[in-house]
């Protein structure tokens, strides 16, 4: 069969988002659970209200970054399925027209819920690891009794194995609808002849340039691409900045593990979505240098365009962090005493901000360098 | 004028390595329709992307009156394919989410060519400016590629093959407006094929066998589209 253990490899990005998912919700269910095994041993009213915050925190953290990680998962994994199905449409019309059923090929996708597996896991077996430092940290200041890690199968049932099925499942279901297409239609050739036609007529206007054009479709045809862009400036700008805001209102591992995971979900989605762009473009990137089209104008003309989903999402993210934040302090912690007053640090949004823009167009300098090693030769030869 | 001196070309390595042209020597007058004539593996079309700068050859120059372009960087050689070479291939290479028009902008805009549609009035495709490639037949999607090299106004035409993927009657259509538009335009044309029928057509056909010239001559009486047998 055409997929394989390879192909799922290609899923990177969401093993890396269902890794900092579980490894999140792990760490911050185990403690739930943990927590609420010692409440009959809390008399204090003090100690409550502080127990209760941890219970609050423990909740919007996992609702926040676990939902929010687990819709992106779903999404990146139907952005790769339907891109899959579309650069195999030979392969897959070739199994249609021997006979195999929509149903008997999409069920290899299934494969791909190994990719799920293999960053749940991690992040499972990465919280236990981590969970010792984690729990000190949550109770540094021992107002609550001791609290004992504990190993609880469920939260391995409900964060490893479910979403290993869940995801196959849908990879296998969605497959089966995309592969509602006539064998005769998938066998045609996919670069001149197949793609799908995407009528922009209204939109384009004969007196705009080629470049002009070709840079509307392309953000056009992808638009799960400008999602994903605007998604990893968004984890790149909240994540960062809610690192450092948070610094006097949790402890420091906590900041370094939000930067950690915030810099890791930006540039590993940022990477897939600038590839996809890329290879999804070769033989358009390869025409325009035949023809005579300079290295800058194939990549502005392909990449450009995304720019200001990056900043949107950029700017989305600060909003973002700072209504989390703010919401913590005037909602989870208003019971507490000497909760810090929460303002938003706008030396430090420019600061991320800049590191933000070195990061981006770091990574479009090293794509546009792939541009020009393109041999035009092979491309055309594929 | 092209001058191609002593070219050679090998793929692969060790036992694998195979030569596939082995010290070509060719001249190409301006203005001139020359027929590149070989069976399938002869080396034909390596010749014509090593003229026309698609790629590198292993030794020897191919010089544009004084310009060798072998000794070009990258970048340059992309400056240089704009301004005077278009491409006409048999497998087409449109852009399949941009319509008839665009297609054709993509090489107008490097000329700054604004009379585009008169080009492709002439192919007669004036009433399908807003169709798409797949909305296209085989013909009618090469005459767009014919639109699209021409309107870029090159010094230099190269066809491999154009009409290799086209039935008679349209093959005959795309080579007679590709005849009528050099003459239009005056630009020098250097076609690909194995067709040796198409060889009556050109003013020059260079013979190629196993990476090597075996033959170059003149045709004193040339025939037009729909003179030659197929």
């Amino acid at each position: 069969m055409i997929i394989g253990i390879k192909d799922s490899i290609k899923l990177l990005g969401i093993s890396v988002i269902s890794c900092c998912a579980v490894l999140v919700c792990t760490m911050f269910m185990n403690y739930y659970i943990d927590i609420a095994n010692i409440k009959h041993l809390i008399y204090s009213e003090q100690v409550m209200i502080f127990y209760n915050a941890q219970v609050s925190t423990a909740k919007v953290v996992c609702a926040v970054s676990g939902g929010c990680l687990l819709i992106t998962s779903i999404i990146m994994l139907m952005f790769y399925i339907k891109h899959y199905i579309d650069s195999h449409k030979k392969e897959l019309g070739i199994l249609k027209a021997l006979g195999y059923s929509e149903l008997k090929i999409a069920g290899h996708f299934a494969i791909f819920g190994s990719s799920v597996f293999l960053g749940t896991a991690v992040g499972f077996g990465g919280a236990f690891i981590i969970m010792p430092l984690f729990y000190d940290t949550q109770n540094k200041d021992k107002l609550l009794p001791d609290i004992e890690i504990k190993f609880h199968p469920e939260l391995f049932f409900y964060l490893v194995f479910l979403p290993t099925v869940v995801f196959a499942l849908l990879a296998v279901l969605y497959a089966c609808v995309k592969l509602r297409i006539p064998a005769n239609s998938l066998l045609r050739d996919n670069f001149h002849t197949n793609a799908k036609i995407h009528k922009y007529k209204d939109n384009l206007k004969n007196d705009q340039s080629f470049l002009t054009d070709i840079k509307k479709c392309t953000l056009k045809s992808r638009k799960s691409l400008v999602f994903f862009i605007t998604f990893a400036s968004f984890c790149f700008s909240s994540m960062t900045q809610m690192s450092f805001s948070m610094k006097d209102l949790s402890s420091f591992m906590m900041g370094a593990m939000i930067m950690v995971i915030g810099l890791t979900l930006s540039v590993v989605t940022l990477l897939i979505a600038v590839t996809t762009v890329i290879n999804g473009n070769k033989k358009s990137i390869a025409m325009m240098r035949v023809f005579g089209y300079s290295q800058k104008e194939c990549f502005d003309s392909l990449l450009g365009g995304y720019r200001p989903a990056a900043y949107i999402g950029f700017a989305v993210g600060s909003i973002y962090q700072y209504a989390l934040l703010k919401i913590m302090v005037e909602v989870v912690f208003k019971d507490m005493e000497n909760v810090p007053e929460y303002k938003f640090d706008f030396p430090m949004m420019f600061l991320s901000l800049a590191a933000f823009i070195i990061l981006y167009e770091l990574i479009m300098l090293f794509y546009a360098k792939a541009i020009n090693k393109f041999s035009i030769k092979e491309i055309m030869l594929e | 004028m092209i001058v191609a001196k002593d070219i050679k070309k090998s793929y692969g390595n060790g036992e694998s390595r195979c030569q596939v042209l082995q010290g070509i020597d060719i001249k190409i007058e301006n203005g001139d329709f020359t027929v590149i004539l070989g069976a399938s593996g002869s080396g034909k079309s390596t010749l014509l992307n090593i003229i026309s700068g698609l790629e590198k050859p292993d030794s020897g120059s191919v010089f544009y009156d004084e310009v060798d372009i072998t000794n070009l960087s990258e970048n340059k050689l992309t400056d240089f394919r704009k301004k005077n070479i278009g491409f006409i291939f048999q497998q087409y290479y449109l852009l399949s989410n941009l319509n008839v028009e665009k297609n054709v902008k993509m090489g107008a805009d490097l000329a700054g060519n604004k009379d585009y549609r008169s080009i492709l009035e002439a192919v007669g495709l004036g009433g399908k400016l807003h169709k798409y490639p797949a909305e296209l037949s085989g013909g009618e999607q090469q005459r767009v590629c014919v639109a699209r090299a021409l309107a870029k106004n090159p010094k230099f035409l190269f066809l491999d093959e154009p009409t290799g993927a086209l039935d008679e009657q349209t093959g005959r259509q795309v080579l007679d407006y590709i005849c009528q538009l050099q003459e239009k335009f005056g630009c020098t044309i250097v076609m690909v094929t194995h067709n040796s029928n198409i060889a009556d057509m050109a003013r020059t056909v260079i013979k190629m066998n196993s990476g090597k010239i075996s033959e170059v001559f003149t045709n004193k009486l040339r025939k037009t589209a729909f003179e030659i047998g197929w």
